[in-house]
């Protein structure tokens, strides 16, 4: 068997040469391979050299199960060899970003994409001739296990990470669950922590000293996503202002994300005067049939609010409304639905939803609209990793920008050790400091949360992007202070 | 209080139910099988089911189609062909696991094979996420929804009824051909006694390989149905139908093909009920616990036999 | 009846140690743990280890990988010793840890000191065990099983919508961490528990795996221990003998469970938050596949086995992208091998059944029972003309 002319996909990590690659036949399955693994990289010819792929692959699998049954712990000393020849001691000119996401199994899909966002942000920062003088690294952890994210996986993890001396920052992790668990760890070593997507209100308001016990009165941990007393009521305003919707069937998806802000839009809801007509929740693991509860309401219902995410249920609970044609009642649903992806994408609402069923679907993103470029960020990511941002991507980036003006700001401050840069990026994120970052300016406040509380409202349009479907801006909402009232729609 | 509204709801539930508990049995059906002849807890079964939905996904796809077929000829052969292609490769792939991975296994303990089964489980997800990407993929839903009838107030999708007629076809020839074919006695009699089967000259080795072949073509039937009826896969969505359908057949009567059919729909309909009266975040426990309850009191399962401790 | 059974001719000092070890075992593992308890973090100092993490991360990871030993160790009882399959072992985990969030943490106002929670949490956890026991006990191999299973699942599921009781899906935070009576932690100091002080853990569960150790190295030379090998060997034979199955049973599953309740006491105060997703079936199966791969009914194998395997999980297959971009090996530098973990530990559980079904430190008699094709066990030992015709029998 000649070897053919291969395709392969390669990407280049900052310290230089290593890529992962993998063969393909052809160009196009190449990009598909690249596409649906949501991988930063390019396609590019490469010649095979010695014998065919096949037997290559065999023997490295056959190499990796020798490799696995001779002995874990004589692999766990070579693994151990790692860093003594990959970590210089704390290098002067070296600083490095933590990541912490899931990384592997299910979770791939929402965590490469946010990953990529934090290398984005790095990438660019060096460019620009580094932070302060220094380069930027990153170290990434999986807290995937099983391919289920896994909180003690990640405590296990931040440990890594605050013993490295190099990390001054880290950017994760991507479930309020595995949070709970890192916070204490992050907390006693005084590293700061930057969230892109946990939403738990108890990480940082009331109820947030439980993480803290070690140094209750220091703060370290803040995000950029809108927590869920904030989304719910947000949502609810969409549902009931925008979408006309008064009796609202809420159904979560069994996470804590889904049933915090399920919680929080029923209450909300309520309050603008609407009424919920059932509550159920639906672990998408276990059953993807949406129909039963949807028939159970006996069409006593006029919308939907899917408390989740588009891969947990979103995308299926339209489609399966399209199925019952009732596409007339309008979806509604936080972050976690609208990803402002065009349908086509890997993964997308829309792609999931059907472009036929994805009319009348309405979301909800954190961040103001009128950010000075919103298009920049979107083509850089493209040019860099070749597809679309995901979801989380932007609000990832946000996290590493602010981390990066911190360390800037500490090391004109004059911190010149590791400890003290690391001490000055938290003690810059705390002081109020204003950054500018893709979601719009804003300053983190005293407990960590964003001060950015402008909500923009998003309704689907399947008429955009050649008839593949898109999301357009409806408009947005400051839900800084009290709580919203029913306000007319513009 | 039975006015047209409930009425028509539950009768929509009851589809709702025949739909479920459909795809539950064609894949307990394969657990059952494999466990009455060879007794063991197949964990990679479920994953079966789910390759079969993503092979379906590539035939229908790799021929072009992309949404409802409206003409009712065509849309025969190509559901014929979809389910021939799919039951075939998920066939062979049922035989090579066996083959590789639990023959060697079968004088070993109990535990051996099941933490083997798991491993396949595990490499099956992984393939299948590398191949086919991490994200679910939305698949051709080739019978048309469109097609409804009415009845009692609600109107059911026909996709519905060839659903429950796909499954009621495959049992009904599975046990014909376990009760009346030469092969099928085989299986018979290689379940009740292995080493007698292997005296009186039945092949144990084909036997168990056909009972795998015709075991995983069943799970790859319920993937394609799946396919048609939802629209989107997963490679995570193996393992839990796995699990669910692995305790529909042990409430059936594990090794009894009737009780695996009857032990899926008891299922499908104790989600429809949960999800009716607002309980869907206790599905899981409602199941087990129904289980439990119904083993406490028929050790055996419903369908059982109540077989005595063999010395 | 061949005359290869000759006795060994004097005993080597293997067999010397070996009896020493049996008639002082307390003692043997006291000093073994002792050994191994200062051994370990002294090792993380040494150079390839050194360079990986600091000693202080691989003392963290040693304590929760102890978590897991303790589990592997409870399971082994279940499943080893009794032979009753147990797939849903998690369930007694999960009581352990929130009957510890129960007893001390802001939730409930409570302030039960660690020490005092141990043993209750073990208590509430034997207690579960018989009551989740109680409806397997007429049921043989695979109904056990499955019934186990379901437990498995309820009970996360329980945890996880009971909101009222249990604070649904975010769990219970704000657990009191352990404290020695009469040190004051109020600036640190080497003797308190702190998430950036991992030693004091460390060394409670070395405490904890040595007293496991010693107790259940007691039960199973003891009437219990052989009634539990009786009913694991042919449990009508058993009961013919005169033993109660239905104590026997109970005992197993009360006595694994209650060690599956010290390991979830201590990660409750470990991590100082408990959620329901922490105890799904992968934590069970992953302590079960702990068991077979380590040896079932091996203690001290199933322990190690335990080790390797958490190691394994958490720290080789996340490593190996690091691994192998330093080292540039050819073809593997190009895989990401995040993205395959699964992949290689579904492919290592494989080839470890094919190639050692029995585990890696078995018991030698299982070991012979299903290598049956190879030597019998006693054929090394010197004895008549192995070619002649009372030579090399038996299958």
């Amino acid at each position: 068997m000649s070897s053919p002319a291969l395709y392969r996909v390669q990407e280049e990590v900052p310290e230089g040469v290593a890529y992962r690659g993998h063969r393909f036949d052809n160009p196009s399955s190449c990009f598909s391979w690249m596409v649906a693994t949501v991988h930063g990289c390019q396609c590019g010819p490469h010649v095979a050299i010695g014998r065919t792929r096949n037997i290559r692959r065999k023997e490295e699998l056959m190499k990796l199960r020798n490799l696995g049954v001779l002995g874990a712990a004589g692999m766990l000393a070579i693994t151990a060899a790692v860093p003594a020849f990959a970590q210089s001691p704390a290098s002067m000119g070296t600083l490095k970003i933590g990541i912490e996401l899931p990384l592997s199994g299910a979770s791939v899909a929402n965590g490469e994409p946010t990953k990529n966002g934090i290398l984005l942000a790095i990438k660019q920062a060096n460019e620009a001739g580094g932070v302060g003088g220094y380069t930027l690294v990153d170290n990434t952890q999986d807290d995937a296990k099983d391919g289920v994210p896994n909180p003690e996986q990640g405590a296990a993890n931040m440990a890594t990470l605050v013993a490295d001396e190099a990390v001054v920052g880290v950017v994760g992790p991507f479930n309020s669950g595995v949070a709970r668990f890192e916070i204490p760890v992050s907390n006693a070593a005084g590293l700061a922590q930057c969230s892109p997507a946990n939403t738990g209100v108890d990480l940082t308001k009331e109820g947030s000293e439980a993480y803290r016990p070690e140094k209750p009165d220091q703060r370290n941990y803040f995000r950029v996503a809108t927590p869920d007393d904030i989304q719910g009521p947000a949502a609810a305003a969409l549902a009931y202002n925008d979408a006309g919707a008064r009796n609202i069937f809420v159904v979560d998806d069994t996470t804590a994300f889904g049933v915090g802000v399920g919680d929080s839009f029923s209450a909300a809801f309520i309050e603008l005067g609407g009424t919920i007509a059932g509550r159920q929740g639906n672990d998408y693991a276990e059953n993807q049939d949406f129909n039963p509860m949807l028939t159970a309401l006996g069409g006593n219902f006029d919308s939907v609010f899917f408390a989740g995410t588009q891969t947990l249920g979103g995308g299926q609970i339209r489609k399966q409304m399209g199925q019952q044609d009732i596409l007339d009642k309008p979806l509604i649903g936080p972050d976690g639905i609208a990803d402002l992806q065009a349908g086509g994408n890997e993964g997308a609402f829309i792609t999931l939803a059907g472009v036929e069923n994805s009319g009348n679907v309405w979301g909800t993103t954190a961040g103001i609209n009128e950010i000075p470029d919103p298009e920049a960020f979107k083509v850089a990511y493209s040019a860099e990793f070749g597809q679309d941002p995901g979801a989380y991507s932007a609000l990832a980036y946000a996290c590493a920008q602010i981390l990066i003006q911190s360390i800037d700001a500490a090391v004109a401050a004059g911190a010149t050790d590791m400890a003290g840069i690391r001490e000055g990026v938290r003690a810059n994120v705390f002081s109020g400091a204003e950054f500018t970052t893709v979601l719009g300016p804003l300053s983190i406040d005293a407990n960590g949360d964003s001060s950015q509380k402008f909500i923009s409202f998003w309704k689907t349009d399947p008429t955009l992007n050649e008839g593949k479907g898109g999301w357009v801006f409806v408009r947005q909402q400051d839900f800084g202070g009290a709580a919203p009232a029913a306000s007319t729609a513009p | 209080m039975l006015d047209d509204t409930l009425v028509a709801t539950l009768t929509a539930q009851f589809f709702n139910g025949l739909t479920i508990g459909g795809i539950y049995a064609l894949i307990a059906l394969g657990y059952t099988m494999v466990y009455g002849i060879i007794e063991l807890i197949n964990f990679a079964h479920g994953e079966l089911f789910m390759v079969g939905a993503f092979v379906s996904f590539s035939v229908l796809t790799g021929f072009g189609f992309a949404g409802p077929i409206t003409d009712p000829v065509t849309l025969t052969w190509v559901l014929a062909v979809a389910f021939v292609l799919t039951m075939l490769l998920l066939g062979v792939l049922g035989i090579s696991i066996e083959r590789f991975a639990y023959r060697p296994l079968r004088n070993a303990p109990r535990l051996a094979p099941l933490i083997t089964a798991i491993g396949v489980s595990f490499i099956l997800q992984n393939l299948i996420s590398a191949i086919y990407g991490g994200s679910s993929k939305p698949t051709p839903q080739v019978f048309p929804f469109a097609w409804r009838f009415e009845i009692l107030g609600a109107t059911i999708p026909w996709i519905t009824v060839f659903i429950f007629v796909v499954t009621v076809i495959l049992t009904v020839s599975l046990s014909q051909f376990i009760a009346r074919s030469r092969m099928g006695r085989a299986m018979r009699s290689t379940a009740q006694d292995r080493e007698a089967a292997q005296l009186m000259g039945v092949n144990i080795n084909v036997t168990i390989a056909l009972t795998f072949f015709i075991g995983s073509a069943l799970a790859g039937a319920a993937g394609i149905v799946y396919g048609l009826n939802y629209g989107t896969i997963n490679f995570t969505m193996g393992f839990s139908a796995g699990l669910i359908a692995f305790t529909a057949a042990v409430l059936g009567g594990i090794g009894n093909i009737t009780g695996a059919v009857l032990g899926g729909f008891i299922i499908g309909f104790i989600q429809v009920i949960a999800a009716q009266l607002g309980y869907s975040r206790w599905t899981d426990a409602v199941v087990f616990s129904v289980l439990i309850i119904v083993l406490v009191f028929r050790p055996s399962g419903l369908l059982g036999q109540q077989v005595g401790e063999r010395a | 009846m061949t005359a290869r059974a000759a006795l060994p001719s004097s005993p080597g000092l293997r067999q010397r140690l070996d009896a020493l070890g049996t008639r002082h075992r307390s003692l043997t593992i006291i000093l073994g743990m002792a050994l191994v308890t200062a051994l370990l973090p002294l090792i993380a100092t040494l150079p390839p280890f050194s360079g990986f993490n600091k000693q202080i991360v691989w003392i963290d990871n040693f304590a929760s990988a102890g978590v897991f030993i303790l589990l592997a160790l409870g399971l082994n009882v279940v499943v080893g010793m009794a032979g009753l399959l147990d797939l849903g072992y998690a369930a007694f985990f999960a009581i352990g840890a929130y009957a510890y969030a129960y007893g001390s943490s802001t939730f409930t106002d409570l302030s039960v000191p660690f020490w005092i929670m141990l043993p209750i949490g073990a208590v509430v956890a034997a207690i579960f065990g018989i009551l989740l026991g109680a409806p397997t006990l007429r049921l043989r191999g695979d109904y056990l099983a499955i019934v186990t299973l379901g437990f498995g699942e309820i009970v996360p599921v329980v945890f996880r919508n009971a909101s009222q009781w249990t604070n649904g899906t975010q769990g219970i935070a704000g657990i009191r961490r352990p404290a020695i009576p009469g040190v004051d932690c109020g600036s640190g100091g080497p003797l308190c528990f702190g998430a950036g002080s991992p030693l004091p853990y460390y060394i409670v569960m070395a405490i904890l795996i040595t007293t496991v150790l010693i107790v259940l190295y007691r039960l199973q030379d003891s009437r219990l221990g052989r009634s539990w090998q009786a009913i694991r060997e042919d449990e009508l034979a058993a009961a013919s003998n005169g033993i109660n199955t239905v104590t026997t049973k109970l005992l197993a599953f009360a006595l694994g469970a209650s060690v599956a309740g010290f390991a979830g006491v201590f990660s409750a105060s470990k991590f100082i938050n408990v959620t329901p997703e922490q105890f799904g079936f992968n934590v069970s199966f992953t302590v079960l596949a702990m068991v077979v791969l380590g040896g079932i009914g091996n203690m001290w194998g199933v322990a190690i086995g335990a080790f390797i395997i958490y190691m394994i999980n958490s720290v080789l297959l996340k490593q190996l992208n690091a691994f192998f971009d330093t080292f540039r090996v050819p073809i593997l530098s190009d895989i990401d091998f995040v993205q395959y973990q699964y992949l290689l530990y579904g492919l290592l559980l494989v080839a470890m059944m094919l190639t050692r079904p029995e585990g890696l430190f078995p018991n030698r008699r299982r070991a012979a029972e299903l290598h049956v094709t190879d030597e019998p066990p006693g054929a090394d030992v010197e004895g008549p003309d192995p070619s002649g015709p009372l030579g090399r029998g038996g299958t």
